[in-house]
């Protein structure tokens, strides 16, 4: 064989493992949705098959009865991720806004390595964090005598957003045209006027994305808000002190020693989650796409 | 309202929002150093968790009453007694025990800090110790965080690399490529402890690892590829077209031009996609705990019954969680802080030197 094939060969072959490699992440995705779905809805059909609406609508959790209701836990991961984008999405953006648009050299350099450090910030750190801080702060103020509530979980599940939402509305920011700007202040708009007028709305897509992205991180959060949540067997939360049992804690807490039903149900617990996500997910990719094919 | 308290309205709130970030991030590194400092020791970083005790022999003259509180010239040591028994708290550099044996023949090196709790005499006039070697300290946690982190790695950083380069340099605009996009960006975005039921099912049940380093590990990876992947592609992509063509203009085949010159002009991106990912595995504790387990020693396997390791986070969410001492774990959160900066702080230097190359 001459040295020419040989070396052609060798091209396709190593091009081949390229790509594998690159279906791997394919694989990995399909084999995930496959085996969490399989698992997760299997106690709902066959002889013995648990009743879906009763564990979609159940409100209460009690493996000993057979009893397995999650409507309480979606109210608590949907409450608790919407109260943290209603209080994240317009703290994060104004401080977006500072690091883009207003602050000084010298406060850039504090501010940004400082949500930098709090995106990489373990979650378990978090949670001691809102053990230790937040939930005897709540204590004090609560008509309830536990500090472990939907507003401690709220509270710290804005701080992990925050990191998210400031540092892709700065770049959505950052990418808006300084014309735009320009021409802003050149009618006579103050610059305060200009920012929240022209560049903010600009950067909206952008925006709009953290706040997607935040949503993800928020609903899929498990080790901070299980420190914290309370986590009760049943009951809807009537109030922002009622503790809650958000859908991610109820699979980490119970998983280790369960079997059979109960921990299909786990599985099945964890569908749920996973249509949450995938909606989340596929919002973001369009929304992304979007903004691609409009920058072209 | 005027224009003017309405500019200074907004700008308050922007300033003050700012300012609540700061603050935010000091009261949590101030909690964390202030509630996990006092359980911050040399012990503390040295030591394994668990008590542990060991017997072991001695051949010397010595009788069991000999051993007692005081400077015992003939073993080099310096014993002091509390509540707990005899603490060796001198050892010479010489000292038989430095190179005593335990009762199955394997070398034990007695050190400062272990407890004598009881000496007998043998039949064969050997002089038999019990030696206990006090735990609480984090070196198990440790190692299995360092364990975890290189056998993710080794996974997903090659898989990781390999598909950024296939993306980047082999494929071309089409349906494979979508759906290799496609798949990354919803890998990036499935919560942790999806893929810790994931794991628990396939790799701890499926492939009959138990709860162990490599069902950890092999979950992890998964996880990593979307952080791997794109920031390798980002490093790819910022390589200008140039040296590319003028290497195959030389007559370099893609092959050769992919590793000679695409990959060496990646590295540093490469290395920041790398620290990254170490990054999340140090933070990582969902998935872990899903797939890991929770037992508090070095694995002395890859998978089975001893293959199981808590990560420090995982350790540090145990203490909270199940024995309620929070002093401690936020002396592993101080750990966990540090080694978090360091790699922040790593991948930064890296990107700076990149970014002051480019301007030359």
């Amino acid at each position: 064989m001459s040295r020419n094939v040989k070396r052609d060969i060798l091209e396709k072959v190593v091009e081949a493992i390229f790509l594998i490699c690159a279906l791997v992440g394919v694989v990995s995705v399909a084999a995930i949705i496959i085996f969490v779905f399989y698992q997760g809805l299997h106690p709902f059909f066959g002889s013995d098959a648990y009743s879906f609406w009763d564990f979609i609508s159940g409100t209460r959790w009690a493996p000993s009865e057979d009893v397995y209701g999650v409507f309480f836990m979606i109210v608590a991961s949907v409450l608790a991720t919407l109260g943290a984008i209603i209080i994240g999405v317009p703290l994060g953006v104004l401080t977006a806004v500072f690091i883009a648009e207003i602050a000084p050299k010298n406060a850039v350099k504090v501010i940004k390595p400082a949500v930098e450090l709090l995106a990489g910030i373990p979650s378990v750190l978090y949670g001691a964090f809102g053990l230790g801080v937040i939930v005897p702060l709540i204590r004090e103020i609560s008509p309830e005598v536990q500090g472990q509530s939907l507003l401690a979980v709220i509270i710290v599940l804005t701080i992990m957003v925050l990191p998210t939402i400031v540092s892709l509305s700065e770049a959505a920011i950052k990418a808006v045209p300084k014309s735009y700007r320009e021409a802003s202040l050149g009618l006579g708009a103050s610059k305060m006027q200009t920012i929240f007028k022209v560049v903010v709305p600009a950067a909206k897509s952008g925006i709009l994305s953290a706040a997607v992205l935040g949503i993800g991180r928020a609903i899929g959060e498990t080790m901070a808000v299980m420190m914290i949540a309370g986590n009760p067997t049943q009951g809807l939360p009537d109030s922002i002190w009622s503790m809650v049992r958000p859908l991610t804690t109820n699979i980490a807490m119970e998983m280790s020693y369960s079997s059979g039903r109960q921990q299909e149900m786990l599985f099945a617990t964890g569908v749920i989650l996973f249509v949450f996500i995938m909606i989340v997910n596929l919002t973001l990719i369009r929304l992304t796409h979007k903004a691609g094919e409009k920058d072209k | 309202m005027s224009r003017k308290t309405k500019d200074r309205l907004t700008q308050a709130a922007v300033y003050g929002s700012a300012g609540l970030t700061v603050v935010i991030l000091v009261l949590i590194i101030g909690f964390i150093v202030i509630r996990g400092l006092p359980g911050i020791n040399l012990s503390f970083l040295t030591r394994s968790w668990e008590d542990e005790t060991t017997y072991i022999l001695l051949d010397t003259d010595l009788t069991e009453d000999a051993i007692q509180a005081g400077t015992i010239d003939e073993l080099g040591v310096t014993l002091t007694e509390d509540e707990t028994g005899l603490l060796v708290e001198n050892l010479d550099s010489d000292s038989p025990l430095k190179s005593a044996s335990n009762i199955q023949g394997d070398p034990f090196e007695v050190k400062t800090g272990d407890y004598i709790t009881r000496a007998t005499e043998e039949d064969n006039g050997q002089l038999r110790l019990r030696v206990e070697r006090p735990g609480g300290g984090i070196v198990p946690m440790l190692v299995t965080t360092i364990y975890m982190i290189l056998l993710s790695l080794l996974v997903a950083a090659p898989i990781g690399i390999f598909s950024a380069v296939y993306l980047i340099e082999y494929a071309k605009p089409g349906k494979i490529m979508t759906l290799i996009h496609f798949a990354i960006e919803n890998l990036a975005g499935i919560p942790s402890i999806i893929y810790g039921l994931f794991g628990c099912l396939f790799f701890v049940r499926v492939c009959h690892f138990q709860y162990s380093l490599l069902a950890g590990a092999l979950t992890l990876s998964i996880m990593l590829l979307p952080t791997i992947i794109t920031t390798t592609e980002e490093s790819l992509k910022a390589i200008p077209r140039t040296y590319r063509e003028s290497s195959l203009g030389l007559g370099a085949t893609k092959l050769q031009t992919v590793t000679k010159v695409v990959l060496p002009n990646a590295l540093p991106g490469i290395l920041v996609a790398v620290l990254l990912a170490m990054g999340r595995i140090v933070g990582e504790s969902a998935a872990l705990l899903l797939t890991a387990g929770t037992v508090a020693s070095i694995p002395t396997a890859l998978w089975g019954n001893a293959a199981s390791g808590a990560t420090l986070t995982i350790k540090m969410y145990t203490l909270m969680k199940e024995e309620n001492d929070l002093t401690t774990a936020c002396a592993i959160g101080i750990v966990l802080l540090v080694i978090v900066i360091v790699l922040n702080f790593a991948s930064k230097m890296i990107t700076k030197k990149l970014m002051s190359k480019k301007g030359e």
